[in-house]
């Protein structure tokens, strides 16, 4: 097997604030091979953007940061500014939400396409630049001549096509995609999650999808890590953790995502109840066990670890 | 549908233009008691439009919309009549932006009754609404502000706002899109027991097939300004009709069909189409399957509006009505 192209070992990373500490990532590995996808899925403040930005050294200087950050090879917290900027773009790039807010309103399209291509001289003239942007934009569905458009010309499908243009720039192994599709409507959603699949299929891509929505991430992820509270709680196979949830808190989440035609589901809207836990105070044991089902006295007292739970499966469950 | 029995609301016909602009395009919609409507469709399709208009908040500019049996009472001039019906309320989407941050639980859920004037009751009516709305003790929540609920409680706090002036109709726009999915299923329960215990009808609009699954009696489908489907969720979403229902319906994630995209995004209401106003992005008109003659029909020719009393029915000439 080929050299994996994201290696996370034991990640972790604090918030320092006024109000003191904050642990947002407490101890997470993964791995994803190359041309592989994995999608992180978890509530509000469970820590999955924290990883997001940890991965391309994007956090801000109030967060702490421990652990391995292994992208295309290479430590991310042991390089240089020089090495680190070659690093993002060309490696790993990312595709945040909000498209209207992560591109500049001033500048065209095409413009913004070809800074990074620029500055990391992927091509060399600007002549060069404008052939690779047309190729780009034509490649995710917009056409070469909207170059010259501004983002408010076009629609938020649009623009959230011209993030992943410009994230394909620099021709990165890696795509992040931060809930890329979350202020879309269904049918644009379909249409951008998609034309990911396409282009991870002709570029042999790898992906980290991460958003709330455990549903889109069966369908466009091989696998699944569940993160609570800072933590992978599940992880394994996309398709078989979303049916056959090994953790209690998986299956309240996947049970969230009613399966249109389920009997079950009809006239019965089903969730967890309660609230994720703050960051700055986690409840003592599992930090899951306040909202649990099936929590047991033991629950309070120590913090499973993550333990096989079937083929290529794990989970952090005593039930386990 | 409901022999005897008369709609909380009834919209015929109604037209919502803004200059040259079709929002609404000729809607006929109804809720009953104690049902949940889901009203679906993409952004521009002119679902929220409609609602500000059954709410009386937004001017009609053609067409007949009944409270209870009966006109609203219409105020202002020609053209810009607006009507206050403190038995329809609205449930807005985003709870933290409802809230103002500065007052208390208590003074937010008690402020559409102050704003109609104070009583005597009102503290007993607060605590009612918060109780129904699942803050319970209601006491243990009057003096504190927003900031020091949780995203779900805050949910419950904007509905128990809409409670309190003992509505007959809620009006929720997207209620749960903006939550978490762990407290998406704790509130559409809650809106669903609302309406088996006390019949509350509420019409939801939403993007999400799913939500009208887990909660909807019925629903209607939207397309630029017009409802394209309607009937039992049951029957719609398990054999849709429309080519535009039956394509949102494939895109819905985790589902074991390929997904059936459709090409470009919604036209301009300006710019409504000829014919059938989704000829331009029909996959089955695209198809080429269908008979010349109905073929000819999609481009040329409106399929027309669904009337009140079409109880399942699809605007598509390629159905049969």
């Amino acid at each position: 097997m080929s050299e994996p192209v994201l290696v996370l070992e034991d990640l972790r990373v604090t918030y320092r604030t006024s109000g003191g500490a904050v642990p947002a990532v407490r101890g997470v590995s993964l791995e994803i091979p190359a041309g592989g996808s994995l999608g992180l899925a978890g509530e509000s403040g469970c820590g999955k953007s924290t990883i997001a930005g940890a991965v391309l050294r994007l956090l801000p200087g109030t967060a702490e940061v421990s652990g391995r950050v292994l992208l295309a090879g290479k430590d991310v917290y042991e390089l240089k500014p020089g090495g680190l900027r070659a690093v993002r773009w060309t490696a790993g790039a990312i595709v945040f939400q909000g498209a209207l807010h992560a591109l500049n309103p001033v500048q065209r399209i095409g413009d913004q396409i070809a800074e990074p291509m620029l500055v990391h001289q992927t091509v060399s003239t600007p002549k060069a630049a404008k052939t690779r942007v047309a190729e780009l934009l034509e490649s995710v569905g917009i056409p070469a001549r909207r170059a010259a458009a501004y983002p408010h010309q076009l629609s938020g499908g649009q623009r959230q096509r011209v993030l992943i243009a410009m994230a394909l720039a620099c021709d990165p192994q890696l795509l992040i995609a931060d809930e890329p599709t979350t202020a879309l409507d269904v049918m644009v959603q379909a249409q951008v999650l998609e034309l990911l699949a396409d282009l991870r299929r002709q570029r042999d891509l790898a992906l980290l999808f991460i958003t709330h929505d455990l549903s889109l991430l069966t369908t466009y992820c091989d696998r699944l890590a569940i993160m609570y509270a800072g933590r992978i709680v599940e992880e394994g196979p996309s398709g078989d953790v979303f049916a056959g949830p090994s953790h209690p808190y998986t299956r309240g989440l996947a049970a969230a995502f009613p399966r249109i035609g389920d009997r079950s589901s009809r006239m019965a809207p089903s969730g967890l109840g309660g609230d994720p836990p703050d960051p700055a105070a986690l409840p003592a044991g599992c930090p899951f066990h306040p909202r649990c089902p099936l929590a047991r006295p033991e629950c309070r007292e120590a913090e499973p670890a993550l333990r096989i739970s079937g083929p290529e499966r794990r989970a952090a469950c005593i039930l386990v | 549908m409901h022999p005897g029995v008369t709609p909380l609301v009834e919209a015929r016909d109604v037209h919502v233009h803004f200059g040259t602009a079709r929002a609404v395009d000729g809607v006929s919609i109804s809720v009953m008691p104690g049902e949940v409507v889901a009203l679906v469709g993409e952004s521009g399709s002119g679902k929220t439009t409609l609602i500000r208009a059954l709410q009386g908040l937004q001017p009609v500019t053609s067409g007949e919309i009944r409270i209870r049996g009966a006109e609203p009472e219409w105020k202002g001039r020609a053209g810009r009549r607006t009507f206050h019906d403190p038995g329809i309320q609205m449930v807005f989407q985003d709870p933290t932006g409802a809230l103002n941050p500065r007052h208390t639980i208590y003074e937010i859920v008690a402020e559409g009754l102050r704003i109609q004037g104070r009583r005597d009751d009102e503290e007993e009516l607060v605590a009612t609404a918060m109780a129904r709305a699942g803050l319970r003790p209601p006491e243990r929540f009057f003096s504190l502000y927003p900031h020091q609920i949780s995203g779900g409680q805050r949910q419950r706090v904007v509905i128990a706002g809409a409670l309190v002036m003992e509505p007959s109709l809620l009006l929720a726009d997207e209620p749960v899109a903006s939550l978490d999915a762990s407290i998406r299923g704790e509130i559409l329960a809650l809106f669903r027991s609302l309406v088996d215990e006390s019949g509350l009808a509420v019409l939801v609009v939403t993007h999400d097939l799913g939500l009208a699954w887990n909660i909807a009696d019925r629903i209607a489908v939207m397309y630029l300004g017009r409802i394209v489907e309607v009937g039992a969720v049951e029957e719609v979403l398990a054999e849709p009709q429309h080519p535009y229902t039956r394509a949102l319906l494939s895109v819905v994630p985790g589902r074991d069909e390929k997904p059936q995209l459709l090409k470009g995004e919604i036209p301009d209401l300006r710019n409504v189409p000829s014919g059938c106003r989704f000829h331009p992005r029909c996959p089955l008109l695209q198809s080429g399957l269908l008979p010349e003659e109905v073929a000819a029909r999609c481009v040329g020719e409106d399929p027309g509006r669904i009337g009140l009393e079409e109880i399942r029915a699809a605007a598509c000439w390629a159905v049969a009505r």
